[in-house]
């Protein structure tokens, strides 16, 4: 198995920059996800990795060996498109074949890896049908077979699951999970779903306008956004960002949202911040409902009660900004969530994040 | 007879419904009565003693008559075995012509030869038949023809190629490929241009070089669009250039440039047979209507793809 390892890869197209030097180290073994909204160049990464797009700048190494100027055959990786891109005019059994009936592999051998292949997948009875005849989630399985029956060093995957519907995609997801923990090949997936992004990756890379804003763990990206844009990316709902200003009550810190006084945790980078702009960020599931012994109280305006079941959302809004809390509903009874009016938030969960930079200014929780 | 009446009811509110669809078809459905259907009434002369002056109507019935004359006649049975053999030949060069082009384009990757050469190509299809033809005559003058001028260079005699039945052939099938190869590749390429680029990607990936692209994603891919081309193309099959020939030929040259059309021609407008030429062009039609059934139902069969 190789790692990847990029340095100051970067991509023009004429004089646009769209991905801007990134350095990205990824293991043997590895599962990376890289995640970010439409257009901040996850696809262009992922292609110029595959050699489908020239390298502006930078290098690209996988193992040992600098591949830039090597042809994507001979990259010995694998990819599979978010379109799938089967072949139509071929049977499925032809679809996985293709690569090695290209590199003229033995017959024998092609039945025998084309079936374990199948077999793996669950596409025995499938092999003879054209892939129009399949449904959506077993023409995804087709294209992971093409790409497995390789045997390559590392799998590239763009946007593999998101032509299929929510419940085929948590389905999807475990199986690729399940496919990677057998198959142990160095993986790099591109998502825009960061559910996807948490679930599957050993470490996510967020990207945002060509560059990287944070390479980590999913807990490392959610307990410890390092600015406002990962913050805002990762989490479902996302963390809400409130705009507020540092006051300093009897040598206690508080931020000043509207009207009501917040706590803030205890960081050294506040000391001395007195009326200072900051942003707060705090998590829908980190709000009480109830005050404890260490939490200030926040007064809302409840807009909307959304269930999803065992767990509700409350829309709400604190000074004119939306803020969502996420809320335990009562085996589906949601009348006491009706009659909200005051939030309560501990100290230790909130992250602060400097107004004019969007930087986190320390990390309150330490794991 | 309820029945009836619900079905036209049901038609008459779907027209009403969809008025502007039908509008926009109303003039090619009237060129297609005026033009096509008003004169099949004519048709009946091909069974007729036809005589101007009684008109069609009136005119007695004469059964197969005709028929009968046409596949006694050794000039008619010459004008389908022209008919044939030129089709055949055209077919065998011709056809895959614009798909060799297409491909072949596909590979240019500078998008300016492309352009280029595309323009070099099309442009013989917007010239008229009749200036294509005095190019022809021209180019294979016997006196000052490029082409024997550069014979006479060579050391061989000049050839008058125009008026040498062996040379006709050639001479045809070739001026039809330099006209319509390069228009119709735009067909084939716009076939090419609706694969899905991530095929390519893919194969590419996969270590696939271009020529392998080329057979194992392009050819596969535009199949259905050659295979519509070639029942088109069979069902045209009794409809060789007649324009062209009509240019071309000359009284040596009838032995293997008469055709079908020309025959029609000859007999109805010349000789004024109208009811001769008109069942010699019933044949034809009747023919040419059965080969392209053929066409599609064996292609539907073979390949799921058909014109209907
Ligand atoms: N051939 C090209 N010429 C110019 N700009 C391009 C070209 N291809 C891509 N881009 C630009 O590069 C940027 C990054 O594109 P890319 O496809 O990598 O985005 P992405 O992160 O994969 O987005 P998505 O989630 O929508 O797939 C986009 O702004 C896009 O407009
Ligand atoms: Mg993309």
């Amino acid at each position: 198995m190789s790692g990847v390892s990029l340095s100051k890869m970067t991509k023009r197209y004429g004089i646009v920059e769209v991905v801007r030097g990134i350095d990205l180290e990824i293991k043997p073994q590895e599962f990376v996800v890289l995640v970010g909204p439409s257009g901040c160049g996850k696809s262009t990464t992922l292609r110029m990795i595959a050699g489908l797009e020239e390298i502006s700048d930078g290098t690209v190494k996988i193992g040992d060996r600098v591949i830039n100027e090597v042809a994507p055959k001979d990259r010995d990786v694998a990819m599979v498109f978010q379109n799938y891109a089967l072949y139509p005019h071929l049977s499925v059994f032809e679809n996985i074949a293709f690569g090695l009936r290209i590199r003229k592999v033995d017959k024998k051998v092609i039945t025998q890896s084309v079936n374990d292949v199948a077999n793996t997948l669950g596409l025995t009875e499938y092999l003879e049908r054209k892939p129009a005849d399949l449904s959506g989630g077993q023409r995804q399985r087709v294209a992971m077979g093409r790409a497995i029956v390789r045997h390559p060093k590392i799998f590239l995957f763009d946007e593999p699951l998101s032509n299929l519907d929510a419940k085929l995609r948590t389905q999807m997801r475990a199986e690729i999970k399940r496919l990677h923990k057998r198959l142990k090949v160095t993986s790099i997936y591109v998502t825009h779903d960061q559910i996807e992004a948490m679930t599957l990756a050993d470490r996510i890379v967020v990207m945002n306008d060509g560059r990287i804003e944070q390479i980590g763990t999913p807990m490392e990206l959610f307990n410890n956004p390092v600015n406002t844009f990962v913050a805002g990316f990762i989490g479902s709902p996302p963390m809400n960002q409130l705009n507020a200003i540092v006051n300093d009550v009897d040598g206690r810190l508080v931020a000043k949202v509207g009207n009501s006084l917040i706590t803030l945790p205890k960081i050294k980078a506040l000391a001395n911040s007195s009326n200072r702009e900051v942003i707060v960020g705090i998590r829908p599931e980190h709000v009480l409902l109830q005050a404890s012994a260490t939490s200030s109280p926040i007064a809302i305006e409840l807009e909307l009660v959304e269930t999803l079941g065992s767990e509700a959302l409350l829309h709400t809004q604190i000074a004119k900004t939306p803020f969502v809390v996420k809320a335990e509903t009562r085996f589906g009874d949601v009348s006491h969530l009706d009659k909200v009016t005051t939030l309560h938030i501990e100290p230790d969960l909130i992250k602060v994040f400097d107004a004019d930079t969007g930087m986190a200014l320390a990390t309150a929780i330490q794991d | 007879m309820q029945n009836i009446q619900q079905y036209t009811s049901r038609i008459m509110r779907h027209i009403r419904a969809e008025w502007q669809l039908y509008l926009l078809l109303a003039p090619t459905i009237i060129w297609f009565i005026v033009f096509l259907y008003v004169p099949m009434y004519g048709l009946q002369i091909a069974f007729k003693d036809y005589s101007i002056f009684k008109g069609v109507a009136a005119s007695p019935w004469v059964g197969l008559e005709h028929f009968y004359t046409l596949f006694e006649s050794e000039q008619f049975m010459r004008a389908i075995k022209n008919t044939l053999i030129l089709s055949g030949y055209n077919l065998l060069f011709g056809f895959p012509m614009p798909i060799i082009l297409a491909l072949g384009f596909n590979e240019f990757t500078k998008a300016f030869f492309k352009r280029t050469a595309q323009t070099v190509v099309y442009l013989p299809h917007f010239i008229s038949t009749v200036i294509i033809a005095g190019i022809v005559m021209s180019v294979f003058s016997p006196s000052v023809g490029v082409v024997n001028l550069l014979l006479v260079q060579m050391g061989f005699d000049s050839v008058y190629f125009l008026v040498q039945p062996e040379w006709f052939r050639p001479i045809f099938i070739g001026t039809g490929i330099w006209q319509e190869a390069g228009f119709t590749s735009i067909v084939f390429l716009a076939a090419i241009a609706g694969v899905n680029p991530s095929l390519y990607e893919s194969a590419l990936v996969d270590g696939a070089n271009r020529w392998q692209m080329m057979w194992r994603i392009t050819l596969p891919s535009i199949l259905p669009t050659i295979i519509i081309m070639l029942i088109i193309r069979i069902g045209n099959i009794l409809e060789v250039g007649f324009e062209l020939i009509i240019l071309l030929y000359q009284p040596s040259t009838y032995e293997t440039a008469d055709v079908i059309s020309t025959y029609v021609y000859r007999q109805g407008l010349q000789n004024a047979q109208y009811d001769l030429a008109a069942a010699a062009g019933f044949f034809n039609a009747v023919v040419a209507f059965v080969l392209v059934l053929t066409a599609n139902t064996i292609s539907k069969r073979v390949t799921k793809t058909s014109l209907w």
